[in-house]
């Protein structure tokens, strides 16, 4: 569907994203990412540092980071097949997402930010929860739109 | 304390098989809170060179599926840009990568560092093959409710100069040096 600033409307709300924490996810994460930071990938030693105050491993905040903005960029690219592009990621941590949960981030179109012609961006807000519904992160992501 | 060695089995990129992956080794001598200084700045450890794998990697680790961004004979042929589109948040492979192990930044790699808030720009996409300049600047260092945070500039930059992303980092981190020798020796 092609997508440009002048259809969207506030409120347009994208499919959810849903993504497993479990262990595996992380260590995969924290190859890809290089952020081999033990909390995320020792379980002993995150059993005795308790940095969260939990004696278990947690995902990466850039990992929720990276699920907060694949809410957009799932539904409309990286780069859109209208020229949209990602302009920026804003994001929030609110709760450590402990190993095994699964996350689910939703987004909506909060604002339209026009500029001129060429300029334009639009302004979501996107939130993720745990498998409690409890909030792990927020963000503001901003992209921008064809004419 | 050795890193698990089941991590060995989602090695993919010739970075990873050669990056300092055990943080808690060396922890002596990252840049800590109380020793960073609001306004300094300097280049990271190692340039970064922008390859297809690792692009690759941090995608489908970021369980990415569209064949723009996990098949690359596909991104040849229909990507606009020629090449697989990367995740706006592959800078922080680039960043892990260059700052290293010693010097300006490296508090990123801190046990015991709690993640708050951080804020990335993209600028223009990275091309295969360009060599990535990460520059750290420390902005900002404060106490709020007893947490010890410090703040970063990362601007990431190709041969040319031109700038293609940046990173506003934030970590809470513990305070002093004995401080983060306690969650290393955990």
């Amino acid at each position: 569907m092609s997508m440009t600033f002048k259809t969207i409307e506030a409120g347009y709300t994208f499919p959810p994203v849903v993504q497993s924490y479990a262990q595996a996810a992380i260590d995969h994460y924290a190859l890809a990412s290089l952020d081999m930071n033990p909390v995320h990938t020792n379980e002993e030693w995150a059993s005795r540092a308790k940095v969260f105050g939990i004696p278990e491993t947690v995902g990466h905040g850039m990992m929720t980071m990276s699920t907060l903005a694949s809410v957009v960029t799932r539904a409309w690219g990286v780069i859109g097949k209208d020229r949209g592009s990602l302009r920026f990621v804003d994001a929030k941590f609110t709760k450590p997402v402990k190993v095994g949960e699964v996350v689910t981030a939703t987004g909506k179109v909060k604002r339209k930010h026009y500029h001129g012609p060429g300029k334009s961006w639009v302004q979501i807000a996107v939130e993720a929860k745990d498998s409690a519904g409890d909030l792990i992160g927020l963000a503001e992501v901003g992209y921008n739109l064809p004419d | 304390m050795p890193v698990p060695s089941r991590l060995d089995e989602y090695i993919e990129t010739e970075k990873q098989r050669h990056f300092s992956r055990d943080f808690v080794v060396g922890w002596e001598e990252y840049e800590t809170w109380d020793e960073a200084t609001v306004g300094q700045s300097g280049a990271g450890q190692r340039t970064f060179k922008i390859s297809e794998e690792d692009i690759l990697d941090y995608n489908r680790a970021c369980g990415e599926t569209d064949p723009l961004m996990v098949d690359p004979a596909y991104a040849r042929k229909h990507s606009p840009t020629g090449e697989l589109l990367q995740h706006p948040v592959f800078v922080t492979t680039i960043a892990f990568y260059s700052l290293g192990e010693t010097g300006i930044g490296t508090w990123i790699r801190t046990p015991g560092a709690r993640n708050p808030q951080q804020r990335i720009e993209i600028v223009e996409p990275f091309c295969y093959g360009e060599i990535v300049t990460t520059t750290a600047t420390t902005t900002d260092k404060f106490t709020q409710r007893g947490k010890p945070y410090l703040q970063m500039l990362l601007e990431f930059r190709n041969e040319r100069g031109v700038l293609k992303a940046r990173w506003w980092c934030s970590l809470i981190l513990p305070q002093t040096r004995a401080d983060v020798a306690r969650f290393a020796n955990a």
